[in-house]
């Protein structure tokens, strides 16, 4: 009798290749998972610098230069009081300081420090006929020169703006912003939580001083509460790659360092710009002085992100509709309020346009 | 990779997990609209921070009767040392190390070498062509 041979079932090759790759991240994860829970906080901010100048919460830093030759005009980068500069320089490749000192920049930081309890009453007005002036002298002097270019990030840009609104013939020959919020009517979920009927503005900044930093962090984790425990999930489930690992606890430390913030800026900045939209409205008086877009006539790029939660583009375009300036350049680019200014679509899209406008304005 | 006759599991758990993320955001986004979820969220915010200060409180009385620093007192020190550590940066001679390129830059689309057209003759003396501020001219002001 014959018999026939019968060929076993032949196994799926891309099943096989995905339950090996599977069991080799479970493995990796455990193993990695171990070594985290022991690893001490990411290295962040590793560009050499020298630090100018401290005054308190101000801090003023210049990066060393990397190139053979610089740009004549010195680049002033302000960064948002609630937040550490090093966003913008977490790691080699990932540093938009390391990108313009690369492609030439001489490039100087206002950086903040925890606020104290002496600093409780600091405003606007300390910040942008105090500060800002005062590094501007600062890096003149450093630099040996006399013009300077002016980049803003978020509440930095914000700051800058009504700087250069009430310096409109000082020293700033261009102006940069990034996502920097102007039409504060547009930031809905800021204005619900901070609204008259929400809670006592007066008594909460009495009460505090200063601002907590968790209640800080914590307003802007109530714009996307669930991206928290979200983003712990994607982590475990990521643990096996190093590479989104060291990125993710760079962020994560980033956020955790949100700083408090000074009573007086806090409540100046409730008032008069998320309920009243003062900014917006050419309403808000900054040391007895209206503060108006229109007086700014240096030219002006603002770069700002299609998918911001926390400064809507709506929020962001009334700059370049409002200001004085004949140069002016609006750029909506895909990227959240972070990822804009770091991450890989910044290194991609934002870092390059940003030189391409600034090499031939810093000459 | 080949493509799998299976549908892979973990895959449409990632997506789950990014949909589910969205849908919560959106949702909460729309809540906070609402007054009154954001009136309730800030009375949990006020009594949370309000307990904080209440066992706050707690533990200063009981430092103290340990006689230990509190943590306020601990920061009125570094407030302190914070700012002679300023007066010291203030009196302390500049790094002279840092280096100080010329600033003669020019854009690299400008300065390109092209066979069409031949290099542009040396530019006149203007800011651009200023010589390198060296550090020995700068100094550091005192505020």
């Amino acid at each position: 009798m014959a018999t026939k041979a019968t060929t076993p079932p032949q196994a799926d090759p891309a099943l096989t290749e995905r339950l090996r790759q599977e069991v080799e991240r479970a493995v990796q994860r455990g193993l990695k998972g171990m070594e985290l829970l022991g690893a001490p906080p990411p290295a962040v901010g590793r560009t050499p610098k020298t630090m100018l100048h401290r005054r308190g919460t101000l801090e003023l830093v210049h990066y060393h230069a990397m190139a053979d030759e610089v740009y004549r005009i010195p680049l002033l980068i302000v960064m948002a009081p609630t937040n550490k500069g090093y966003i913008l320089d977490l790691t080699p490749g990932q540093s938009l300081i390391e990108f313009l000192l690369k492609r030439g920049y001489d490039v100087y930081m206002i950086d903040w420090n925890p606020p104290t309890m002496s600093e409780r009453d600091l405003k606007l007005e300390n910040y942008t006929l105090d500060f800002i002036p005062d590094c501007i002298r600062r890096v003149q002097q450093d630099s040996g020169e006399t013009d300077v270019n002016l980049v803003g990030y978020c509440a930095g840009g914000m700051l800058s703006v009504i700087y250069q609104s009430l310096h409109p013939d000082g020293p700033v020959k261009n102006l940069a912003c990034f996502t920097t919020p102007i039409d504060y009517s547009k930031m809905e979920l800021f204005r619900a939580m901070s609204s008259e009927k929400a809670f006592d503005l007066d008594a909460f900044v009495e009460k505090n001083g200063v601002i907590p930093a968790d209640v800080v962090a914590s307003g802007f984790e109530a714009l996307r509460p669930a991206s928290r425990i979200a983003g712990q999930v994607k982590l475990w489930d990521n643990l096996w790659n190093d590479q989104f690992v060291k990125g993710y606890r760079m962020m994560e430390r980033w956020g955790n360092e949100t700083l408090p913030l000074p009573g007086g800026y806090f409540k100046q900045t409730t008032k008069d710009l998320l309920r009243d939209n003062a900014l917006y409205e050419g309403t808000l008086r900054i040391g007895g002085q209206l503060v108006e877009l229109e007086k700014i006539t240096v030219p002006l790029l603002h770069v700002v992100a299609q998918y911001d939660h926390i400064v809507p583009p709506d929020c962001a375009k009334p700059l370049v509709e409002r200001v004085g300036s004949t140069d002016k350049e609006e750029v909506v680019l895909p990227g959240g309020h972070v990822s804009i200014a770091a991450g890989a679509n910044a290194v991609k899209r934002m870092w390059p346009k940003l030189d391409a406008w600034l090499e031939g304005r810093s000459l | 990779m080949a493509s799998s006759l299976f549908p892979d599991p973990l895959q449409m758990w990632r997506d789950a997990v990014t949909k589910l993320e969205n849908d919560a955001n959106t949702l909460a986004a729309g809540s906070m609209k609402s007054p009154e979820v954001a009136r309730s969220l800030q009375q949990a915010s006020a009594v949370t921070m309000g307990m904080q200060q209440v066992f706050e409180k707690m533990v200063e009385a009981y430092l103290r009767r340990s006689n230990l620093p509190s943590r306020k007192e601990l920061l009125e020190v570094m407030e302190s040392l914070q700012r002679i550590e300023e007066k010291i940066d203030r009196l302390l001679p500049q790094d002279t190390s840092v280096p100080k390129p010329a600033r003669t830059r020019r854009p690299q689309s400008a300065v390109a070498p092209s066979q069409d057209v031949p290099p542009p003759a040396p530019a006149p003396a203007t800011a651009a062509a200023k010589p390198a501020a060296t550090k020995s001219t700068k100094r550091r002001s005192k505020t």
